[in-house]
């Protein structure tokens, strides 16, 4: 009997790690900066592109195993190029002002990368499946996955884990936690509050950038790549709690699970599931499944 | 003195004005404009980027050698991953330009449905090239809307036929489909088709994940799990091969006898990771390897061209633009030998349409008292051939336009139900078409 479901167990999971990528990036910015970043979803494209391009590049050269190695890199140098330059020339101006400005900015900011993203990469699709090929495949209750499936999954707990490490345990962690605490308080007593800022936006287009890089093997790249992601993003976060890691991870695993189960026993709901779960989660809990009011939000 | 000068110089202007415009109604144009609708970027591209290079080849050498009647074809190209509201837009800003006399649109059957009326009401001339849809011409009958290709109903009831001549015996079956009008019609087209001509079969799986959808691996997951003996999915461009890519790996083509019906468009790209024997449809008669493509010598220039300039060969999206064109080209000829050389107008050209018959690089294309298209449908398999690095098509049937199309006037999904398991007796077997 479980072995039926062991299936559904498997997608529901590799589904929700690719979403969990993405929303806890979302959530860590908004819970640092207070800004919901409508352009979040173009780091992930752009993750997926330049993965796709650099994968592409050194599997041409024969070192296909390399091709690993992008989906690292990339949201590495997308990160370390975009987060600070973006962080420090765009967002700055808008910290404390109102939430409306702050979301019409990063729109803009979104449709200027999404026609950067086709100015540079163009508008037709890539693809570049070698890490997958890479890693072979399994049997799991009679069906054949993908090992690179199956370690996204692992990746998405690493992930999840190191977050709360890095917040719970390190030097840098707790700055972060003390400027969302109180940034007043937290500046009074010394802390670089601007650098912590640009650090966890930073992280959160890595954040990002990594879920579109990971995607990459599994899917076909093309433009509206980003604007697909964060609506889903966005309902993840939404029914986890804003500013909530573990809400995201819970969030992504509902979804995740929610959607496979649509395919599975009613795929005519698979497109809303989504969002049937979130209006359902925001009825009985308006902040959330992890969210509340006036509490600290990390 | 200075008064007689204005008289004459605006006698001058009058005169020169009336000549111009004499001359715009006799004369010909210096160019005559075509709008030219595809998909130039976005997943789609993959499948409407071979029609814009088809395009291209074959304006530049209908403009070579002297053009339409003299006059060079002026392409505008209008990119169809602007959505409907924007290609309608793109489609009434050209229309009202009359230089552009014949819109060739569109790729999307969605885009084709929102344009005709469009057309209509604007009396653009518009030759749909790709839009397969059975509902173009189900409710509404057009003046200026005439479709150069088959529909839904030809080209999937040609799948199941070829389906039900490899494995007459199979139980279930699985439909996994884009989920618009094309691909619901094919979902309704099949189900039909497997109900008049073979009542036993069950439908285990039906999917209609979104168009564009970067991911199928969860519905591939329920495709195996549902284990049905066949597959059916009219995926195409790059949702066809992302979902190649994502399908071969777990074994889907190997636990299943898939049908791909517009898999020839992609086998250059992904087919090597296709097993030999899944069936592949041509949605028409465009397939370049096929036995009449190769016979004419200006088929075999034009897939040489075509191979040259885009370092591929084409495919059969690429055909159905080519065909359109030289359709539209022949519809001129026609409605100048009708007016004597007088230049025709709009409603000169849709009239000269109606009823056309012209060869086609791959085959023959008519066009009906409906407006509709008869095209021949060739239906094979994946055969690996050591001359291509990809496989191409084997066990080819050319099945005949009136065979498989519901005649003038009739209910389309009416005329699948009458269909009798017997006319399986009768339709050409698997290899015949050599």
């Amino acid at each position: 009997m479980i072995a039926n479901y062991l299936p559904l167990l498997v997608d529901g999971l590799a589904d929700a790690a690719l979403i969990f990528f993405v929303a806890v990036g979302l959530t860590l910015v908004f819970s640092v900066l207070r800004i919901l970043n409508v352009a979040h979803g173009s780091f992930y494209a752009l993750g997926a592109y330049l993965s796709v391009v650099i994968g592409t590049f050194l599997a041409g050269r024969g070192w296909p195993v390399l091709s690993l190695g992008a989906l690292v890199i990339s949201p590495l140098l997308i990160a370390l190029m975009l987060g600070p330059l973006i962080e420090r020339t765009l967002l700055r101006w808008t910290y404390g002002r109102p939430e409306a400005l702050q979301i019409l900015v990063t729109f803009g900011l979104f449709l200027i990368l999404e026609d950067l993203q086709k100015l540079v990469f163009g508008v037709q699709p890539y693809s570049q499946d070698i890490s997958m090929q890479l890693l072979g495949t399994s049997h799991i209750g009679g069906i054949v996955y993908l090992n690179y499936q199956l370690l996204l999954i692992v990746l998405a707990v690493m992930v999840g884990i190191f977050l709360r490490l890095l917040l719970k345990k390190s030097r840098i962690g707790k700055l972060i936690v003390a400027v969302v605490a109180d940034e007043e308080l937290a500046r009074t007593v010394g802390i670089d509050a601007p650098r912590v800022f640009l650090l966890a936006f930073s992280i959160g287009v890595f954040l990002a950038a990594l879920g579109g890089a990971l995607a990459s093997p599994t899917i076909g790249v093309a433009p509206g790549l980003g604007a697909e992601i964060i609506v889903l993003a966005f309902a993840v976060v939404a029914i986890g709690g804003l500013g909530q890691i573990e809400g995201a991870a819970v969030a992504a695993i509902l979804v995740g699970f929610t959607r496979a189960a649509a395919i599975y026993f009613a795929p005519e709901f698979q497109p809303v599931a989504p969002y049937l779960v979130m209006v359902a989660v925001l009825i009985f809990r308006p902040y959330g499944l992890f969210g509340s009011i006036g509490l600290r939000r990390i | 003195m200075t008064s007689l000068k204005a008289i004459a110089t605006a006698l001058l202007l009058i005169l020169s004005a009336a000549i111009g415009s004499a001359s715009a109604q006799t004369n010909k144009p210096a160019e005559i404009g075509f709008g030219i609708f595809t998909f130039t970027s976005g997943p789609a591209a993959a499948y409407g980027m071979p029609g814009r290079n088809a395009a291209e080849l074959v304006i530049n050498q209908i403009n070579a050698s002297g053009g339409i009647g003299g006059v060079p074809i002026k392409p505008i190209y209008v990119d169809e991953g602007l959505g409907t509201d924007g290609v309608i837009a793109e489609f009434r800003r050209l229309a009202s330009d009359n230089a552009n006399q014949v819109m060739i649109a569109a790729l999307s059957s969605a885009n084709c449905l929102a344009l005709a009326p469009v057309a209509e009401q604007l009396q653009m001339p518009t030759f749909m090239w790709n839009c397969d849809t059975h509902q173009l011409f189900l409710k509404d009958s057009y003046k200026y809307v005439y479709r150069t290709n088959s529909s839904t109903v030809p080209e999937f009831v040609a799948d199941v036929l070829y389906l039900l001549s490899v494995d007459p015996t199979f139980k279930t079956i699985a439909i996994i489909n884009p989920d618009y009008a094309f691909g619901r019609d094919a979902g309704l087209i099949v189900k039909e088709t497997l109900k008049a001509l073979k009542p036993d079969v069950e439908i285990v799986a039906e999917l209609y994940p979104k168009l564009g959808s970067p991911s199928y691996n969860t519905e591939i997951s329920r495709l195996v799990s549902a284990q049905p003996n066949v597959i059916f999915s009219n995926f195409w461009g790059a949702d066809l091969e992302n979902f190649v890519r994502q399908a071969a790996p777990r074994e889907l083509f190997a636990r299943s006898k898939v049908i791909l019906a517009l898999g020839e468009s992609a086998l250059q790209h992904v087919g090597t990771l296709l097993p030999d024997g899944v069936i592949i449809g041509v949605i028409g008669d465009g397939y370049w390897l096929a036995p009449d493509a190769q016979r004419k010598p200006q088929t075999r220039a034009f897939v040489e061209s075509y191979r040259q300039r885009f370092n591929e060969y084409p495919v059969f999206p690429s055909f159905k633009m080519a065909n359109t064109l030289y359709a539209v080209k022949a519809v001129y000829e026609k409605a100048l030998a009708i007016n004597k050389d007088r230049w025709p107008t709009r409603d000169d050209l849709v009239a000269a349409a109606k009823n056309l018959k012209t060869d086609t690089l791959t085959g023959t294309l008519s066009l009906r008292e409906d407006n509709d298209g008869l095209v021949d449908q060739i239906v094979g398999v994946t055969k690996k051939d050591p001359a291509y690095p990809f496989p191409v098509m084997g066990e080819m049937v050319r099945y005949p336009a009136t065979m498989v199309t519901p005649p003038a006037g009739t209910d389309p999904i009416a005329w699948i139900e009458s269909l009798k398991p017997s006319i399986l007796a009768t339709v050409p077997k698997p290899g015949s078409y050599k």
